[in-house]
């Protein structure tokens, strides 16, 4: 922006503060005092809580077979022939992409109906270590009244046994869900880029933001553009409105040594990422974040059980990224029932939910509950500016 | 070669002697009670001047008349300040070569937006009968009023007939008579008459001087210091009818501008040139130090200035020494970013107040008037405190001397100090020591603002220490600097002058010190209230005073312009 737009563009705002005088009233009237008692944070980036190590040891079988792969398997000669036009399309490109689901008996998208094919089982891990929680607080993996029986991790630094995790269980051989993987790092860059699908975190009731018994800590979708520094970091300290009418979930919290932990709780999140837009449902759900002293960026994970209903959703609703991220929805699908560890069926006794962790880093902020009524006053400014 | 006004002889002095006769008689007689404080002195005015547009007049010029729709691009040679403002360095200023070529250009710009397809409608009273050939008679339509507004007086028969003649003559040549109208309407945007604000003058009416300002050289005066642009339709109606030559004529104008919305940009404009906010233009933070104070924060907090501004001395109407310890701003998101603080609306600007424990007040404390004073990477007491000695107190503080050895300030270790022990060094020398006492402890006050103007409890490891004295008071931290400024007489002092020059566009002389003395005490007695002060200045006779020069010294805005266009005319 040149020096003489910008002065064009000071006249603009003068004229919109004039006009947002005329909607909010002059400093007469009642005036916002900074709040307190209060710790706000704007989650940053995310991630699927993969212990991954630089020589595979957690996936003694390998990297999960890819769509792709299964998909020119089943291919005829013929078939093959057309579709990478003669051998020379060895890139996972147009038009070999868009086919690649569509492989159900009667051409079906195998990510929407993933038991219309039978695929060779998904490769998981079988490592010791992972990232998470004990969710149900025994470090066996027995079977309670709400698990199944399963296998247990231990923390790569030992600190914590009997880690719950069957998410990084069935996702930790995907390639697009490691480190060197693409499909988190892209849904982040989404998420910062469109100012989409941000989770905040808004902790009430503090009175020592670094030791405090009982905080109320809530969730919420922020409506409200992310500003980044020229390190490519949320800058500190914006105000993020939340999304009014839409998610919210509260529960209760503790502060210990600048560690914000919060008691199980069932929390549903917003995801957004890789053009795929649904809801997180977590039963028995908790964070733990750890505070930096200057109190500006904290990081830390959530974990709970995650239905395998909700993380389907998700997964059908992004199934372009089946070849990009290198794994079979139907071998996936298959697994993600097999591994479920939490909650259930009354009925049948299958577990319904993956025990599941996810790493995420934040930055602090103000949230601003908003109620809808901030849309009036935006209108009004809005008229009175035309007004001018 | 256009001339500026032929003037008369100097004010006599029996013109003073005749205004102090009249007090006396009226007072004597008890017929206007409330006027009989003391009598406004009556000044001798200044030679009649030339003044060059600033660059946000010509852009408010151009949406006023045009519609705030045209793009105006482009950046014009700066005009240099003197005596602290450009209004004042505005009379001094030229347009050379290659600046008259900008004029030129951005001109053509503006008159093909204007005659657009998509914009003739808005501008155009009447149709060409054949677009493809001249009409005088449309013409004459959209060039009278627009010249109108452009010139601020009605154009002459012969500038019309230049700008018709102009006109037809290209549309024919173009075969377009909008062409042909864009190119009349461009050399009316690079008339001298446009770009420099001329002090018309005529034989005085009144016997109580001899030479007078024209009624639309009044408008234009008034206009340009009170909204920053040109007269409006009204102003200019006045001063056709003599309006402004009654006292109820230009009171009554006077009370119409001040009800205006276009008094903000007026009052904007003028702390905008006292308080240097142009500088604002060029500052730049270091943006790994300072993450949140990007272009975008810095444009928002130079607002925030204004906007302050303009609530307290129009809304509030509150006293204008109170301006530097008010907690009452306005704040949207960015800014909430650098104050820590929650904004509801972040995308608009909210009505905010410091908290008191903040410590943060008065517009000195703001993070825009801290930020421009400061370095890019660190805050800077010295340059802080310069800061508001000069702009705010109108005290001139030196430049250092040049033969000062720095390495005394730039030993190893130094950077590990905190501001208050680095500047002690240089009070340990006596050359440095006496501008570094007038500034540093204003400074060093403020040193709980880093350079981006963000609150800080200490510098160095060390918990900061913000006692001062100011002038004689003594204070523990930022707030009794506020309060200490805000009881400060040179404060309201420099108010009133800068006011007085900005509007009349020069520095005062000797001469001006009784009415500055009387405008200063009706300011006192008047709680420092800024409105009843534009409008003492504006609705006395003092403010459009002025004073013959010699009958030989004519005044050419030629002197002002690009030689090279000198050569063309003649060629």
């Amino acid at each position: 922006m040149n020096a003489a737009h910008r002065k064009y563009r000071l006249r603009k705002t003068l004229i919109g503060a004039s006009a947002s005088m005329l909607a909010v009233g002059t400093l007469n009237g009642t005036v916002q005092a900074a709040e307190e008692n209060k710790l706000g944070f704007v989650i940053e980036s995310w991630y699927t809580a993969v212990y991954d190590t630089e020589y595979m040891e957690e996936c003694p079988e390998g990297i999960v077979i890819g769509n792709d792969e299964i998909w020119l398997d089943g291919l005829s000669p013929e078939e093959l022939e057309v579709q990478t036009g003669g051998g020379t399309l060895e890139v996972l490109d147009e038009p070999r992409r868009p086919n690649q689901y569509l492989r159900g008996p009667n051409g079906e998208d195998v990510c929407w109906h993933p038991e219309s094919v039978i695929d060779p089982p998904m490769r998981t891990v079988h490592g010791k270590y992972s990232y998470g929680m004990n969710l149900d607080g025994n470090a066996d993996g027995a079977a309670t009244p709400k698990t199944c029986e399963h296998g247990n991790f231990v923390t790569p630094d030992g600190s914590i046994k009997g880690v719950d995790n069957q998410l990084y269980r069935l996702m930790g051989c995907v390639h697009g869900y490691r480190t060197e993987g693409y499909l988190e790092h892209h849904a982040n860059r989404e998420r910062q880029d469109e100012s989409k699908g941000v989770i905040l975190i808004d902790v009430k009731n503090v009175d020592d933001p670094r030791s405090d018994d009982e905080v109320e800590v809530s969730f919420h979708l922020s409506a409200t553009r992310l500003d980044f520094d020229i390190s490519g970091q949320i800058v500190p300290y914006g105000s993020y409105k939340t999304m009014p009418n839409r998610y919210g979930d509260t529960v209760k919290g503790q502060i210990a040594g600048g560690v914000l932990t919060t008691d199980p709780s069932d929390v549903t999140l917003p995801i957004y990422g890789n053009d795929g837009v649904t809801d997180m449902v977590f039963r028995d759900f908790r964070i733990e974040i750890e505070i930096a002293e200057d109190g500006t960026r904290a990081k830390g994970l959530w974990a709970g059980y995650h239905p395998v209903s909700s993380f389907w959703d998700h997964i059908q609703k992004v199934q372009h990224n089946a070849p990009v991220g290198q794994y079979s929805c139907p071998a996936m699908y298959v697994a993600a029932h097999e591994l479920a560890d939490g909650y259930p069926d009354p009925e049948t006794g299958q577990c319904t939910a993956l025990s599941s962790a996810f790493s995420f880093e934040a930055v602090a902020g103000f949230i601003i509950e908003d109620d809808g009524a901030g849309d009036m006053k935006r209108l009004a400014a809005s008229n009175a500016e035309e007004l001018e | 070669m256009i001339r500026a006004s032929r003037l008369y002889k100097t004010l006599s002095r029996s013109r003073m002697l005749r205004a102090l006769g009249k007090y006396i008689i009226v007072c004597t007689l008890g017929v206007v009670v409330a006027a009989c404080g003391e009598p406004e002195p009556v000044i001798s005015g200044s030679e009649p001047s030339i003044r060059r547009l600033t660059e946000q007049q010509y852009r408010n010029i151009i949406w006023d008349v045009f519609g705030s729709h045209v793009v105006i691009s482009g950046r014009f040679d700066p005009i240099l300040r003197q005596d602290g403002l450009v209004a004042v360095g505005a009379s001094q200023a030229t347009i050379s070569a290659s600046s008259f070529d900008k004029y030129e250009k951005l001109a053509r710009i503006i008159a093909e937006q204007v005659v657009s397809e998509d914009n003739r409608s808005l501008y155009m009273p009447c149709r060409p009968h054949e677009v493809g050939r001249p009409d005088d008679a449309c013409a004459q339509a959209f060039f009278e009023p627009v010249g109108r507004m452009l010139f601020r007086r009605p154009l002459t028969d012969s500038e019309l007939d230049d700008s018709l003649t102009l006109a037809r003559k290209a549309g024919e040549q173009l075969g377009d008579f909008y062409d042909g109208l864009a190119l009349g309407l461009t050399s009316l945007l690079v008339n001298p008459n446009f770009l420099f604000v001329i002090d018309g003058v005529e034989q005085a009416s009144s016997a109580d001087t001899d030479a007078e300002l024209t009624g639309y050289a009044k408008a234009s005066r008034l206009s340009f210091f009170l909204w920053n642009t040109s007269p409006d339709e009204s102003l200019l109606a006045a001063a056709e009818a003599g309006d402004l030559e009654t006292k109820a004529g230009l009171k009554a104008q006077v009370d119409r501008m001040m009800q205006s919305r276009k008094l903000r940009d007026g009052v904007a404009a003028l702390f905008t040139d006292m308080l240097h906010f142009e500088e604002f233009d060029h500052l730049e933070k270091d943006n790994l130090i300072y993450p949140a104070l990007d272009p975008e924060a810095i444009e928002d907090a130079r607002e925030q200035l204004v906007l302050t501004i303009q609530n307290h001395l129009l809304d509030e109407n509150a006293d204008y020494r109170d301006l530097f310890k008010t907690r009452k701003t306005f704040i949207n998101g960015r800014l909430g970013r650098i104050y820590r603080t929650s904004v509801a609306e972040p995308e608009l600007w909210t009505p905010y107040e410091f908290p008191e424990r903040t410590g943060r007040a008065g517009i000195q404390a703001f993070t825009g008037f801290v930020a421009l004073f400061s370095h890019p990477g660190r805050s800077s007491p010295t340059i802080l405190g310069k800061g508001v000695r000069e702009l705010l107190m109108c005290q001139r503080v030196p430049d250092p001397p040049g033969d000062i050895d720095f390495t005394l300030f730039n030993e190893p270790g130094s950077q590990q100090m905190t501001a208050r022990e680095r500047l002690a060094i240089h009070n340990s020398v006596a050359s440095c020591a006496g501008c570094h006492r007038l500034t540093d402890e204003i400074g060093l006050s403020l040193e709980n603002f880093d350079g981006a103007g963000q609150f800080r409890a200490s510098d160095q490891g060390q918990v900061i220490d913000a006692s001062g004295n100011l002038d004689g008071i003594a204070y523990e931290d930022q707030t009794g600097l506020a309060e200490a400024l805000s009881q400060n007489p040179a404060i309201p002092s420099c108010l009133v002058q800068q006011t007085m020059a900005y509007g009349l566009g020069r520095s005062l002389s000797g001469s001006e010190k009784n009415w500055f003395d009387y405008l200063l005490t009706e300011f006192a007695e008047g709680e420092y209230k800024f409105k009843p002060l534009l409008q003492s200045i504006v609705t006395s006779a003092n403010f459009f005073a002025i004073k013959s020069i010699p009958d030989d010294g004519e005044q050419s805005v030629q002197a002002h312009i690009n030689p090279r266009s000198d050569k063309r005319s003649e060629s």
